[in-house]
């Protein structure tokens, strides 16, 4: 070894290359590229669709700045009159209308042709939608009419190919036309989505706050058997210890969302389903930061008041109670916070509370309701992260 | 105020994982004395004063406190005498959110009924009490001050006023100096000098720096791996004893 040392050539010393030029990093490049290219393909990463798709997403994002939370209360006007499809069928005889009147110009008229209907004694300058009625009575929206000064419309209108119900026959051909006018009357008030919306956040502070409540009821305790510094001093109490940490961090790392299905299953939908998940889900959360905070208070002040000649219950009280106490009461409210976010996507899987009915809204495509919603969802995070801010910096 | 009179005997202690932190260690220390323990770290210093007030089960020898033998008392009977032993500490060992008040009075607790301090009951002549040693020590106005607001000084003196809470015959004072300035030393070696020669209590003060030791102790002890290698006057330690006590590279330090 030494021999070979001594007979090695003095090494002239190149010129380091610059260190894009090194193999290492060329290759660190191409792992990178593979890794982004493959990255690029399964996440289906579609850049046109973005600019493509804005057209669908633009009502949403319309009626997200127009939340519904104030409405009149809405006077309607509705009028029907009787035709036929069938020029061997007669249409039905409805009683005399006494407020507004629907008059086409033909009440016996085939599927395709156009028929002007005109329409009188409605609220003046109001708008209202004309709908066909199959012989069943299920509404098809046919056209949107305004009214002028006077209450009277005309609006021409093609005949369509309504579902004639289950019997064929002459009763199938008569069929209806209906005029509904909507006019807002007095003053603003709430909504009735507000309305909905507003119970329904005041149902999700209390779903967070109640599952909260229940972690807390049982991370106390257990968040002593899972401190290192108490439990590890033999082998029974380190068992107890691993077993607990080891329960904290799987229930830990079980979303919310999940055990919210496992309890919708277990108790049905709704808020007490969403209680017992967060509630699960933070036993082991506050579990694990109550045990860290134990495990790190300072042995001090537990010297020193021992020394003095105070019981141990009294130690308890003056050295220890001081030092955890104003910690957990900060995660805990934490928690709570965290608690009022996650229950509204609890709301989705049907573990109540606002996202609920937000999931309800989205779903019937009523993006007004949605935004009140998301409004009000948006508001309540924000006031509780500002709370939980200013409690925890008077607590600590 | 009469100061406790300490006899030392034989003292030993192993520690489980068989470090022997004080081997056959024997003293005495007179009422109202100002003994000054010194020596390296980890030669004993702290666990000889823990074996004092029993936060360190002594392996074996006799400690006599005014004559009586702790090393044979009960838990219970140790912990009604703890309450006549101050305790003073480096890192001052107050509860930090707790108010200066707060910690002032827990070193009362020994003294009162259980149930009261539980419920955090302070009766009127213990208020009293604590807020005429805070003006002992020279801070009245931060009674209502959490502990940590305090510079390093002023928390060692809520320390000193806890221990005065006690009305001790003994203060064991662990390297009450060791994380203040040397100004600041010195201000709070005097209140516990002056605890000494006002009220006779007797002082047990471990420090690092000798001329600290030479300025306030009455008599000054030298630990050297768990042994005494001084006994003797401030004035007796000259060169020579210096080097036996901190090893032959050592250079004293000077503090104003």
């Amino acid at each position: 070894m030494s021999q070979q040392v001594a007979t090695a050539p003095p090494r002239v010393p190149a010129r380091p290359r610059a260190w894009f030029q090194s193999g290492r990093f060329l290759l660190f490049l191409a792992g990178l590229l593979v890794i982004y290219a493959y990255g690029w393909q399964v996440t289906k990463i579609n850049l046109p669709e973005l600019v493509k798709g804005a057209t669908f997403v633009r009502p949403f994002v319309r009626d997200l700045v127009r939340p519904d939370v104030l409405a009149r209360h809405v006077e309607i006007q509705e009028a029907q009159v009787a035709v036929s499809i069938d020029p061997a069928v007669q249409p039905e005889t409805l009683p005399l209308p006494t407020g507004p009147v629907v008059e086409p110009e033909s009440r016996v008229t085939p599927v395709g042709s156009q028929l002007t209907v005109r329409g009188r004694g409605f609220q003046p300058n109001a708008s209202g939608r004309l709908f066909w009625l199959n012989p069943i009575g299920n509404p098809q929206q046919v056209a949107l009419i305004r009214t002028d000064a006077a209450g009277a419309f005309t609006e021409t209108i093609t005949v369509p190919d309504a579902f004639r119900g289950p019997e064929a026959g002459p009763r199938g051909a008569q069929q209806r036309i209906l005029v509904r006018v909507e006019t807002p009357v007095g003053p603003l008030r709430p909504s009735k989505t507000a309305r909905i919306v507003f119970e329904k956040i005041i149902e999700t502070v209390f779903l967070a706050l109640m599952g909260t409540t229940i972690a807390v009821l049982a991370a106390v305790p257990l968040s002593f058997l899972g401190a290192r510094n108490l439990m590890a001093r033999n082998p029974v109490g380190t068992t107890i210890y691993y077993v607990t940490r080891t329960f904290f961090n799987i229930m830990r790392s079980i979303e919310p969302l999940i055990l919210a299905i496992v309890f919708t299953v277990w108790v049905g939908l709704g808020p007490f389903a969403g209680v017992l998940a967060l509630g699960l889900h933070s036993i082991a959360a506050l579990g694990k930061l109550y045990s860290e905070q134990i495990e790190s208070i300072d042995p001090g002040p537990i010297e020193a008041i021992t020394a003095t000649g105070a019981s141990p219950l009294q130690v308890v009280r003056y050295a220890v109670v001081p030092q955890i106490v104003p910690p957990f009461i900060a995660f805990t409210i934490y928690r709570w916070d965290t608690n009022v976010r996650m229950s509204t996507v609890i709301g989705f899987v049907g573990g109540g509370g606002v996202g609920f009915v937000l999931q309800q809204y989205i779903n019937l495509l009523q993006y007004r309701q949605a935004a009140t919603a998301v409004w009000a969802i948006t508001l309540v995070v924000a006031a509780m992260d500002y709370l939980s801010a200013v409690v925890r910096e008077k607590v600590v | 105020m009469k100061g406790a009179a300490i006899k030392i005997e034989h003292l030993v202690k192993t520690f489980p994982d068989g470090t022997r932190a004080l081997r056959d260690i024997s003293f005495e220390v007179a009422p109202g004395e100002f003994l000054v323990i010194i020596g390296l770290s980890g030669s004993g210093k702290s666990t000889l004063m823990r074996c004092i007030n029993r936060m360190i089960e002594p392996t074996s020898g006799k400690i006599y406190v005014d004559g009586v033998d702790i090393t044979t008392l009960s838990q219970e009977e140790m912990r009604r005498l703890r309450r006549s032993m101050g305790m003073i500490f480096q890192q001052f060992n107050l509860v930090k959110r707790s108010s200066v008040l707060t910690n002032v009075l827990s070193g009362r607790l020994g003294y009162l009924r259980p149930t009261w301090a539980l419920m955090n009951y302070f009766p009127r002549t213990e208020m009293n009490r604590a807020l005429g040693n805070l003006a002992r020590v020279g801070i009245p106005e931060k009674a209502r001050t959490r502990a940590d607001q305090l510079s390093g000084g002023q928390q060692q003196r809520v320390g000193i006023a806890r221990a005065l809470m006690q009305e001790p015959t003994l203060i064991l004072a662990d390297e009450p100096v060791a994380s203040l300035d040397p100004a600041t030393s010195h201000s709070v070696l005097r209140y516990v000098e002056e605890l000494s020669k006002k009220d006779g209590i007797t002082v047990l003060c471990s420090l690092h720096f000798l001329s600290l030791a030479r300025r306030y102790g009455t008599r000054i002890i030298a630990l050297k791996a768990g042994e005494v290698v001084f006994d003797g006057l401030p004035a007796d330690i000259d060169e020579r004893r210096f080097r036996e006590i901190y090893g032959e590279d050592a250079v004293e330090v000077e503090i104003a």
